[in-house]
């Protein structure tokens, strides 16, 4: 087997305009949604779904890093360690 | 590019496919059991589904020069059903000499319950006691995190299981690193909606290097597309990745993995 080759170094700025319009069309999909949730029927405000989506566009526009892990954690259960004394699984 | 998909299911799909990912460069497949849709009801049904992954996909696989690999189990959405689950796992030995089958999978959770985690570590016993490579499902969406930390917990509280053996499918991003530092294979499978695109499967590749880490289509009857890998490879070409290291994660480490199973012989690949 081969040794494990390294990945190339990529500019930032050519890293930016070749994502910028796939960005820029889920940016565009995203605010259509919201839209379209603004023009249906009903309230929103208690909905879970809606403060988890919130949350993660506040995550996308903090300075930190590992954003794609942070939203998918903010999406997930949490784990309980002692799960399996909980189920009565030894 | 020649590679190989290590999570497939072909009884789903039609010949044509096959026929299309020949084309594409696809030279082996490996296809895991799991849920035909519907819960089934008998254990009868599930003798059937085996010989047809053993007897039957295997020669519609190698008309088109594929060769096919499968793994058994009763899936976890089915587990809810203890006592069926019990009769599939003591019938399961009567198919471990097929010549294609090359171990127990995928097994797994779905909805992280008492039950499945029973059916679990009953599947997890069976492959130690025959010495099986294991091919594990873990869950969607929200109980993704929370289902791959019980399975992991279950997996390294049984002395008997080799971790380089066993592979943990649908990492993501909050996923892949804890399978990798505790010595398992990951697999990234690359489906529309519900788990991950191509670009974020090359940037994981990136993050975490080409060590025990795999990518599959996952294709099955739902929203999904047989020939993701190909896109995954035209990815990495995009960024200009090499060859060597997308073959490495297409073809050699598939190649790695399985060979640690008595009846995988790798292909004839194109270098």
């Amino acid at each position: 087997m081969s040794q494990d080759p390294k990945p190339p170094a990529r500019n930032a700025e050519k890293v930016l305009s070749e994502e910028f319009f796939i960005a820029r069309s889920k940016i565009l999909d995203l605010a259509a949604t919201l839209d379209r949730l603004e023009r249906a029927d009903g309230s929103l405000e208690a909905l879970h779904q809606l403060k988890l989506l919130e949350q993660g566009m506040e995550i996308l526009l903090d300075d930190q890093s590992d954003k794609a892990k942070r939203v998918q954690l903010l999406m997930s259960r949490p784990y309980d360690p002692d799960w399996r004394k909980n189920y009565g699984l030894h | 590019m020649d590679y190989i998909d290590p999570h497939i299911h072909m009884v789903s799909r039609t010949t044509d496919d096959y026929e299309t990912l020949a084309r594409m460069g696809c030279v082996a497949m490996s296809e895991p059991a799991f849920w035909a849709g519907f819960d089934r009801g008998s254990v009868e049904s599930f003798r059937d589904y085996f010989r047809q992954l053993t007897e039957f996909e295997p020669k519609r696989a190698a008309q088109f020069g594929i060769k096919h690999y499968t793994w058994l189990c009763i899936n976890a959405k089915e587990a809810e059903n203890v006592s069926l689950s019990r009769e599939v796992i003591a019938m399961i030995p009567e198919f471990l000499e097929a010549s294609n089958v090359l171990g127990i999978g995928e097994i797994g959770l779905n909805k992280n319950t008492k039950n499945e985690s029973t059916i679990f570590l009953e599947h997890v016993d069976l492959a130690a006691r025959f010495n099986q490579q294991i091919l594990i499902h873990t869950p969607h969406l929200e109980d993704k995190y929370q289902g791959t930390k019980m399975i992991l917990d279950m997996l390294v509280s049984d002395a008997r299981i080799e971790r380089s053996r066993v592979l943990v499918d649908h990492v993501e991003e909050h996923t892949i690193q804890e399978v990798l530092d505790r010595g398992f294979w990951a697999g990234m499978t690359l489906y529309p909606i519900t788990k991950c695109t191509p670009a974020r499967a090359a940037d994981m590749i990136e993050r975490f290097g080409t060590e025990r880490l795999m990518a599959n289509s996952a294709g099955d009857w739902g929203p999904s597309k047989p020939t993701a890998i190909p896109d995954l490879i035209m990815e990495l070409k995009r960024r200009g990745h090499s060859r060597d290291l997308i073959r490495k994660i297409v073809y050699e480490n598939p190649c790695e993995f399985f060979s640690q199973s008595k009846n995988f012989k790798a292909p004839i690949a194109a270098p």
